[in-house]
C-alpha cells in the first residue's frame, strides 16, 4: 500500500516540475542537491529563501482542535496533517492513512497508517496518536466533536492500523475526519504536555517556529514524510489593510496575499506586477431570521422577506460580481449541487405576505452584521433599501465579531447575515444548521420532516440515494426560509508573477508545500 | 454691550469673517439638509455605483450607488449635532465642576480636580473608545463619550479663572454685603469667566467633530446606512484606487469644518483676551 502513497507523492512531484518548467530543471536539481542537502538549504536551482504571505487576520491560537478561525487554519494547513486530505476537486486522498476499507454493513472503517512518519519533535507517528487526537476532540467536547456524533469506538489493534466503529453508517466520515486541519493528528499526550495554543507539534511539511504580534514564521521540516518543501520557510504577515498588502506585493516585499477585496479584481486583471487567482469557492453567505421571535417565527413572513430580496443586486453590491447567486447552500461546481430557485424577486407578493403576517407596519427588524466581514455591512444596506419597499424597516446593527457571536449564541437578535466557509460534504452544508437540536441551529428552525430527511441522508451509503435525500431536505429548508441563501463567493488571491506550484482551491486551504519562489 | 463690542472687533479680522461665513453656511446646510440634497442620501442603486463626479452626481456615487454630495450634506447635520451635543455636555458638566472646585477650594477642589486629572490622564481617543465599549456603538453614545472626554478641559479652564476672580474686590464686597454663594457665583463670578470658556467651546467643537469622525471611522460612531463624514471616509478608503471621490469629499468637509472652528476660536481668543493669549495657549489646543 506504500505503492499507492508513493504514486500519490509522485503525482504531486510531477505537477510541480511541470509547473516549474520541465525536466531540465529537475536534472540540475539532482546535480546540486547532494552538496546542500545536509544543510537543509539545498534546493538545487530553486531560489532558496522564505515565502512571505500576507493574510488579513491574526490567528486566535494554534491549537487545531480548538480554534475556529480561518486565519489559524491558513497557518496550520502547512503544519499539521490529517488521515485523509481533500484534493482540489474535494475528493479524498491518502495522507497519514495510506488506504482504508469499509465493512459490508458500512459500520467499520479500517485505516492503514503511513510508515516512517515523524512528528516535529522527532517522535514516531502511530495509531495511538490517532486515537488520542480523536478522543481529545470527543472527550473534551471540543468545537468539532459533532463530527464524531456517529462514532461508537476508535481502536488501535496495531501501531499501523486504526479501526473506527460507527453506530450508524456515515458516508461523510472521510470529510468528517479529513475535511480540514481542525481534525489534525497531534502526538499522544500533547494536549497536556505542550501548550498547543502557542506551539505546534505536527507531521506537516513545515514546523511552527516563531509567533509574534506581527506574524508567524514556519521552517521547512526536512524529515517530512512526503517530498520536502521547496522553500526554506514561510512567513505569514498580518496585513489588515488591503491597499498595504497589494503595495507590498507589487514592491516584492511579499509573495502572496488573500487580502484582495472584490472591488480590486477588475483593476488587477491587467496588472503585470500581480498574478490574480479567482475561482468559485464552496462558501455560502446567507440571512437568518430568529424563528423564536414573532413575526419571524411565521413561515409566511419569512417567505415574504425572501420574495422581497433581489439577490442579484445584493450579490453585486457585496461582491462586485465575484460571486454566484444561489438559493441553496451548495455551489454549482459541487457534485452535490441541486438546482432549486423558487423565489423570484417579487415586491408585490412580498408586500402581501408581510402585510398579512407583520406585527406592525412597517415591521421593524434588527439586522446584525459585523465589520469583520465588510461584505455583510454592504449587503445589509442594500437589503435594507429593498425591504423598505415591502414593509420591513431594517435597523442595521454593526457589532464587533466577538459581541456578534455572543448575541447569536444568546439568541439576542431579529436577524443576521453571515457565511459558512469550507464545507465539502452536504452533511457539513445542512446538518448541524437545520436539524432541530443542531449545534449550529442558532435561528431556532425545527421541521420534523427535514430532521427525518437529514438524519436518513447522514446514514445513507448509496451516493445517489443520499443526494436525493439532501435535495429534498434542501428544498424544504429553502421553502421554509430556515436560511435565506444569498450567494457563493469566489476565492480571490494574488501572488507574485513567477511564483510556481501554488494551487488556488475552492475550500481556501492554503498549502505552500509545493511552491517555488520566483527567480 | 460687551457682546456687540466683541463682534465688532471680530469683524475686523478677515480670516474670522471667512471662518464665520463657512460655519453659517454649514449650519444652514445642516438645517436644510433634506431639501438641499439632490438625491436621497441612503437610496442605493447598485447599477450606478462608483460613478465619477458628473452633472448628475457632483461628487460622484459610492460603492452602493448612493450620491456622495447628498451624503456629505446629510453628514453635516450628523457632525454638527454630535459636535454641539457633545460639547454641550462637557460645557455644562465641566463649567459646573470648575465653578464649584474653584469657588469653594479646599478639599472639594482637591477631590474634583484629582478626578478630572484621572480622566485627563487617558488619551482622549482611548477614553472615548473605552466609554463606547461600555455603552455600545451609536451616534448618541458617541456624543456622551466625547462629552465625558472633554469635560475635564472645561473644568480646568473654569477653575483657573474662578481662582483669580474669587479674590477680586467686587466679589469680596458682595460677600460682605451678605450675598449668598449662589448669587455671588451666578452674578459676579460666572460672567467674568466666560471669555476663555467661549474660546474653548469653539475649539472643542472642532475636536468633537474630529472625534466623531474618528469614532465613526473605526465603526463605533454613527451606524450605517446613516451618512457621517468619518464613516464615509472609512468606506471610501477601500475604494481609493477606483473612486477617489468617495474619500476626498467627506475628508474635505471635515478639514474645512475643523479649520473654520479653529480659526474662529483663535480669533475669539485674540478679541476676548489679548493679554491672556500666551497663558491660554497651553490649555486651549491639546484635548
Amino acid at each position: 500500500m506504500a505503492a499507492r502513497a508513493g504514486a500519490a507523492a509522485l503525482g504531486i512531484a510531477a505537477l510541480v516540475s511541470a509547473c516549474g518548467g520541465g525536466g531540465e530543471e529537475v536534472d540540475v536539481d539532482d546535480g546540486n542537491g547532494t552538496s546542500g542537502a545536509d544543510q537543509g538549504g539545498g534546493d538545487g536551482d530553486a531560489p532558496a529563501g522564505t515565502l512571505v504571505a500576507a493574510i488579513s487576520a491574526q490567528p486566535d491560537q494554534f491549537d487545531p482542535h480548538k480554534t475556529q478561525a480561518y486565519a489559524s487554519f491558513q497557518v496550520l494547513e502547512n503544519v499539521y496533517d490529517t488521515l485523509v486530505v481533500p484534493d482540489a476537486e474535494g475528493e479524498f486522498q491518502p495522507s497519514l492513512a495510506t488506504e482504508w476499507t469499509t465493512s459490508d454493513d458500512a459500520l467499520t472503517w479500517t485505516f492503514t497508517l503511513r510508515e516512517g512518519v515523524t512528528f516535529h519533535d522527532g517522535s514516531a507517528f502511530d495509531s495511538a496518536d490517532v486515537v488520542y487526537s480523536y478522543r481529545r476532540i470527543i472527550d473534551e467536547q471540543l468545537a468539532n466533536a459533532y463530527r464524531f456524533a456517529s462514532v461508537a469506538n476508535i481502536d488501535a489493534p496495531d501501531p499501523q492500523t486504526v479501526v473506527i466503529t460507527l453506530s450508524t453508517p456515515t458516508p461523510a466520515l472521510l470529510d468528517n475526519i479529513g475535511g480540514f486541519k481542525g481534525m489534525a493528528i497531534i502526538p499522544e499526550g500533547a494536549g497536556q504536555q505542550t501548550d498547543l495554543a502557542t506551539t505546534a507539534v505536527g507531521t506537516g511539511p513545515f514546523t511552527l517556529e516563531e509567533t509574534g504580534a506581527g506574524g508567524v514564521t514556519l521552517a521547512r521540516y526536512d524529515d517530512y514524510w512526503g517530498d520536502p518543501a521547496t522553500v526554506e520557510g514561510v512567513e505569514f504577515r498580518y496585513v489588515s489593510e488591503p491597499a498595504a498588502a497589494l503595495t507590498a506585493l507589487r514592491s516584492g516585499d511579499i509573495h502572496w496575499t488573500d487580502n484582495v477585496p472584490p472591488q480590486d479584481i477588475e483593476g488587477l486583471q491587467d496588472d503585470e506586477e500581480v498574478e490574480l487567482g479567482v475561482t468559485p469557492s464552496v462558501d455560502y453567505w446567507y440571512l437568518a431570521m430568529n424563528q423564536t421571535r414573532p413575526p419571524f417565527d411565521n413561515r409566511d413572513f419569512r417567505r415574504g422577506v425572501a420574495y422581497g430580496i433581489d439577490r442579484e443586486e445584493v450579490t453585486e453590491a457585496a461582491r462586485f460580481g465575484a460571486a454566484t447567486t444561489n438559493q441553496t447552500a451548495i455551489p454549482e461546481q459541487s457534485l452535490w449541487y441541486h438546482e432549486y430557485a423558487p423565489f423570484e424577486h417579487d415586491p408585490d407578493q412580498a408586500a402581501d405576505l408581510i402585510e398579512q403576517t407583520a406585527a406592525a407596519t412597517p415591521q421593524p427588524m434588527g439586522l446584525m452584521v459585523t465589520d469583520e466581514y465588510p461584505e455583510t455591512v454592504q449587503a445589509a444596506q442594500v437589503i435594507q433599501a429593498q425591504l423598505a419597499e415591502v414593509g420591513v424597516e431594517i435597523g442595521i446593527e454593526q457589532e464587533a465579531f466577538a459581541t456578534w457571536l455572543d448575541r447569536q449564541a444568546a439568541g439576542d437578535y431579529d436577524a443576521f447575515l453571515l457565511g459558512w466557509l469550507g464545507n465539502l460534504d452536504p452533511f457539513g452544508f445542512y446538518h448541524a444548521q437545520h436539524v432541530c437540536e443542531g449545534t449550529s441551529n442558532f435561528q431556532g428552525y425545527c421541521n420534523p420532516e427535514v430532521d427525518t430527511l437529514l438524519n436518513q441522508a447522514a446514514a445513507e451509503t448509496d451516493q445517489e440515494a443520499r443526494k436525493a435525500l439532501y435535495d429534498q431536505a434542501a428544498e424544504l429548508i429553502v421553502d421554509d426560509v430556515s436560511y435565506l441563501y444569498l450567494y457563493n463567493p469566489d476565492v480571490v488571491q494574488a501572488w507574485a508573477p513567477g511564483l510556481e506550484g501554488y494551487e488556488i482551491r475552492p475550500d481556501k486551504a492554503i498549502n505552500f508545500e509545493t511552491v517555488r519562489l520566483p527567480e | 454691550m460687551r457682546g456687540r463690542e466683541t463682534l465688532a472687533l471680530l469683524f475686523r479680522s478677515p480670516t474670522a469673517i471667512v471662518a464665520g461665513a463657512v460655519l453659517v453656511a454649514l449650519v444652514v446646510t445642516a438645517v436644510l439638509g433634506d431639501s438641499l440634497a439632490p438625491h436621497d442620501p441612503t437610496a442605493t442603486d447598485v447599477s450606478n455605483r462608483l460613478q465619477s463626479p458628473s452633472t448628475a452626481h457632483w461628487f460622484g456615487t459610492d460603492e452602493l450607488g448612493r450620491d456622495v454630495l447628498s451624503r456629505v450634506i446629510e453628514g453635516a447635520a450628523v457632525s454638527l449635532k454630535v459636535g454641539a451635543v457633545a460639547v454641550g455636555i462637557s460645557l455644562v458638566a465641566g463649567v459646573l465642576i470648575g465653578l464649584v472646585a474653584g469657588y469653594y477650594g479646599t478639599w472639594v477642589d482637591d477631590v474634583l480636580m484629582r478626578l478630572s486629572d484621572v480622566l485627563f490622564a487617558f488619551p482622549a481617543m482611548l477614553m472615548a473608545i473605552a466609554v463606547l465599549a461600555i455603552l455600545g456603538p451609536g451616534s448618541t453614545n458617541a456624543m456622551i463619550a466625547i462629552g465625558i472626554v472633554y469635560t475635564p478641559i472645561f473644568a480646568r479652564i473654569t477653575r483657573a479663572s474662578v481662582l483669580s476672580v474669587r479674590e477680586e474686590v467686587y466679589v469680596r464686597a458682595a460677600r460682605s454685603a451678605g450675598a449668598g454663594d449662589l448669587r455671588i457665583v451666578g452674578r459676579h463670578v460666572l460672567p467674568n469667566v466666560t471669555a476663555p470658556i467661549i474660546v474653548q467651546t469653539s475649539i472643542s467643537l472642532a475636536f468633537a467633530i474630529l472625534s466623531e469622525a474618528a469614532l465613526s471611522f473605526v465603526g463605533l460612531g454613527t451606524q450605517p446606512p446613516d451618512p457621517s463624514w468619518g464613516r464615509m471616509l472609512s468606506e471610501g478608503r477601500g475604494f481609493i484606487e477606483q473612486a477617489w471621490w468617495m474619500a476626498v469629499f467627506p475628508g474635505l468637509a471635515i478639514f474645512v469644518t475643523v479649520l473654520a472652528f479653529n480659526v474662529l476660536g483663535d480669533a475669539l481668543r485674540d478679541v476676548l483676551d489679548p493679554r491672556q493669549r500666551s497663558a491660554m495657549a497651553g490649555t486651549g489646543v491639546t484635548p
